[in-house]
């Protein structure tokens, strides 16, 4: 009879043990280090990009979708945005905030999808982690092609435990600083709605 | 090209790359590599479809914040750079040239190039024009009191002339370990706090600066393609370079200007973000 209760109790302990590090164990899973996260991702697109089993015309949209679908699990589209237009982001209302980000994140994607297509055989090194802050760190990785290293620092933000890409750092060239610039000079110019006048043409939704 | 005339120039190439190598203690010529490999792409740049009435010559300086309204977080490591453009008209004309001339004459060359001639031969030629180039990076290392590095362009140099034949391979990268250091004179002066003044776009060279085209031109007297005999043969090797600079690049402009808002600002800001880097580094 003891021996039965101890069993019980070592099977109770062991459970409610299990129960407590559970949530520990699937959050550490998920979240991962930055450095893991955007590895993960982009192994995952050399992975799409290399299936053997997507060939031809269909295929190449197959693989978009794809890696588009990927795309939105690495970048925080809604961050990227707020600090692209920076001071003047509280310029816009809502829904103006909501189609900017709609209309960036088709710009983006439209503009490098066909880059990522381009992919051949370079080797993608994940060099390191850097910490910007406390929420935020910047992972340096380089593109190594016969001609020359390319170096590309992915900086990333953590909400609520994931780990998300808010910028993207080529060759010293901050992506979110570049349209930052070109924003800004619109916006000098033109309301916010003008502003996402020009990005509905741009991306061809005009 | 037809192949006879780049084996030609190729074996106007080796002849140059030898000048360097028996002079070298003098150490004084060379080509700005730094240059030919991140500025070509962006020589070409595009015009702005339709956003034209975007841009009044005087640019706005961007929004030195970065933080959104309230939460200024963590984002100063993204500010945004200015730089006065009061010859924005020139500027801009020269922007378009440049555009036009990359469509409608270096990409098609590059492009047939491209077609003709292997990788591993133009990656060979690059090679050989960044080994030429190495007194720009030794001096302007000097420059910069980076003694280590200027070492190490010493020793690339040394080492490529002869484990790399000639400077062909970069055979100091694969084998020891030891890559090219970048360095020109708008870099040397950016690190003893010379700003760039003012914008410039090149014609056929593209974004520049006060500060930059200054550097540019006296890195030709250590480029050795400079010294070349008929004036008309230094600016064939020249253009040839760019050539096959460009064979390697093409599609990066195109991609700057698909993803741009305004092409002209685009590329002016990332001008002015890779060359802040570099002087950084």
């Amino acid at each position: 009879m003891k021996r039965r209760e101890e069993v019980f109790m070592k099977k109770i302990s062991l459970l409610s043990m299990l129960i407590i590090l559970l949530p520990c164990a699937a959050v550490t899973v998920y979240a991962g280090t930055p450095l893991e996260t955007v590895k993960g991702h982009v192994d995952h697109v050399i992975e799409v990009l290399r299936d053997s089993s997507l060939k031809g015309g269909a295929a190449e949209k197959v693989k978009k979708e794809k890696i588009r679908v990927i795309s939105e699990k690495m970048f925080d589209y809604p961050e990227l945005s707020r600090r692209t237009l920076g001071q003047n982001w509280s310029k816009f209302k809502t829904e103006q905030q909501q189609e900017f980000i709609e209309l960036y994140k088709s710009i983006l994607e439209g503009a490098y999808i066909d880059r990522i297509m381009s992919y051949t055989d370079e080797k993608v090194l994940f060099n390191k982690e850097n910490p910007l802050s406390e929420k935020t760190v910047e992972v340096q990785t380089t593109i190594v092609t016969k001609k020359a290293d390319i170096p590309i620092s992915y900086r990333m933000i953590r909400k609520e435990g994931e780990w998300r890409v808010y910028d993207v750092i080529i060759e010293g060239v901050s992506l979110i600083s570049n349209y930052r610039t070109q924003f800004a000079q619109v916006l000098a110019n033109k309301s916010p709605e003008g502003l996402l006048d020009s990005l509905r043409k741009k991306a061809g939704k005009g | 090209m037809r192949p006879a005339a780049i084996f030609s120039l190729l074996f106007i190439f080796l002849a140059v790359s030898s000048v360097p190598v028996s002079a070298d203690s003098a150490a004084s010529i060379e080509s700005p590599t730094p240059i030919r490999n991140h500025e070509l792409a962006p020589v070409q740049e595009s015009l702005p479809d339709e956003q034209q009435d975007v841009e009044p010559g005087e640019i706005p300086p961007a929004d030195l914040g970065d933080g959104s309204g309230g939460d200024s977080e963590d984002q100063p490591e993204e500010e945004a750079l200015h730089i006065a453009d009061p010859l924005y008209p020139f500027n801009k004309a020269m922007y378009h040239v440049n555009d036009k001339f990359y469509f409608w004459i270096l990409k098609p060359v590059a492009q047939g190039y491209r077609a003709i001639i292997p990788e591993d031969v133009r990656l060979s030629v690059s090679n050989l024009f960044d080994h030429i180039s190495t007194p720009i990076r030794f001096v302007n290392n000097l420059l910069q009191m980076r003694i280590r590095d200027a070492g190490k362009e010493l020793v690339r140099f040394l080492y490529n002339s002869t484990a790399g034949v000639c400077g062909l391979v970069d055979a100091a990268k694969t084998d020891i370990g030891l890559g090219q250091q970048d360095e020109d004179l708008g870099q040397t002066f950016g690190s003893y706090g010379v700003g760039h003044g003012i914008y410039l776009v090149l014609p056929f060279l593209g974004p520049s600066s006060l500060r930059d085209a200054a550097g540019r031109a006296g890195d030709r007297f250590l480029n050795p393609v400079h010294y070349v005999d008929p004036a008309d043969a230094s600016v064939g090797i020249t253009v040839y370079d760019k050539v096959n600079e460009t064979s390697f690049r093409i599609g990066d402009y195109e991609d700057l200007k698909k993803s741009a808002i305004d092409p002209y600002v685009s590329l002016r800001d990332a001008y002015l973000q890779y060359r802040k880097k570099k002087v950084e580094e």
